[in-house]
């Protein structure tokens, strides 16, 4: 069906207005106009052809109808669609600025800490006393390191 | 007329058409899709308490580079999520 109608869509559209103006008259003329001579003759075959050419007619409309408002609802829809491609674009400027910023100031408040330990920190008696007499027994380094690399344990056991 | 009133109802009953337009998935910001980097591991045997502490503040560093990643993708979704629906 929907072949058919798009076959019949290349028919212009007052094609269609024409055939339900046809048809509405046909029908009007057969049942009112019985006195003139040539539509009482031809009253049963005027009647069918107006009778279809009225539905095929109101159909029609129907269809061009429903045609435009499908086609306006494209319209909105791509319309809506560009607007968020924007919109989109434009929040993925904000978030990756928002990274960006945040990610520096990380790493530099990182640093900031360690130049204070190597400036400050190594300085001080107490701490250099420390130092001296206590490293960190390897022990200690190796569980730090092991817990570094939990992900490659969880990995593992994939 | 009766049949005619019937068969007018039933041609002009709505057909329904799917709308052949897709939104296309939205793009994901770089900086988002960088892994977040493995933890740095102690080097040596003798290690002195301050280099152990360099290390470890290191690390967290790199967690809370990767934590504000998280924070990125969260908020990306929510923001991104927002916006398509508004396309109906």
């Amino acid at each position: 069906m929907s072949q058919i109608i798009w076959i019949l869509s290349f028919i212009p559209d007052w094609f269609w207005t024409l055939v339900l103006i046809f048809g509405i008259l046909g029908t009007l003329a057969s049942w009112v106009l019985k006195f003139i001579p040539f539509i009482s003759t031809y009253r049963l075959p005027i009647q069918v052809a107006s009778i279809i050419a009225l539905v095929v007619g109101v159909y029609f409309q129907g269809v061009i109808a429903n045609e435009a408002k499908w086609q306006d609802k494209v319209a909105e829809l791509q319309q809506k669609v560009a607007e968020a491609e924007v919109k989109s674009k434009e929040t993925n400027i904000v978030v990756q600025e928002k990274i960006v910023t945040k990610t520096k100031v990380i790493k530099e408040k990182g640093k900031d800490i360690v130049n204070y330990i190597d400036r400050e920190v190594v300085k001080k008696e107490e701490i250099i006393k420390y130092i001296e007499q206590c490293p960190v027994p390897k022990e200690i380094i190796d569980l730090h390191n092991q817990a570094a690399e939990l992900n490659k344990a969880a990995e593992g056991k994939k | 007329m009766k049949y005619l009133a019937l068969i007018i109802t039933t041609l002009l009953v709505g057909c329904s058409t799917a709308v052949p337009i897709k939104p296309t998935f939205p793009e994901v910001p770089q900086v988002l899709k960088e892994k977040c980097e493995n933890l740095k591991k102690i080097e040596g045997d003798k290690v002195a308490i301050t280099e152990m502490l360099k290390v470890v503040i290191h690390n967290y560093t790199l967690y809370h580079e990767c934590s504000t990643k998280v924070d990125g993708w969260q908020e990306w979704y929510d923001s991104q999520k927002k916006i398509y629906e508004t396309v109906k």
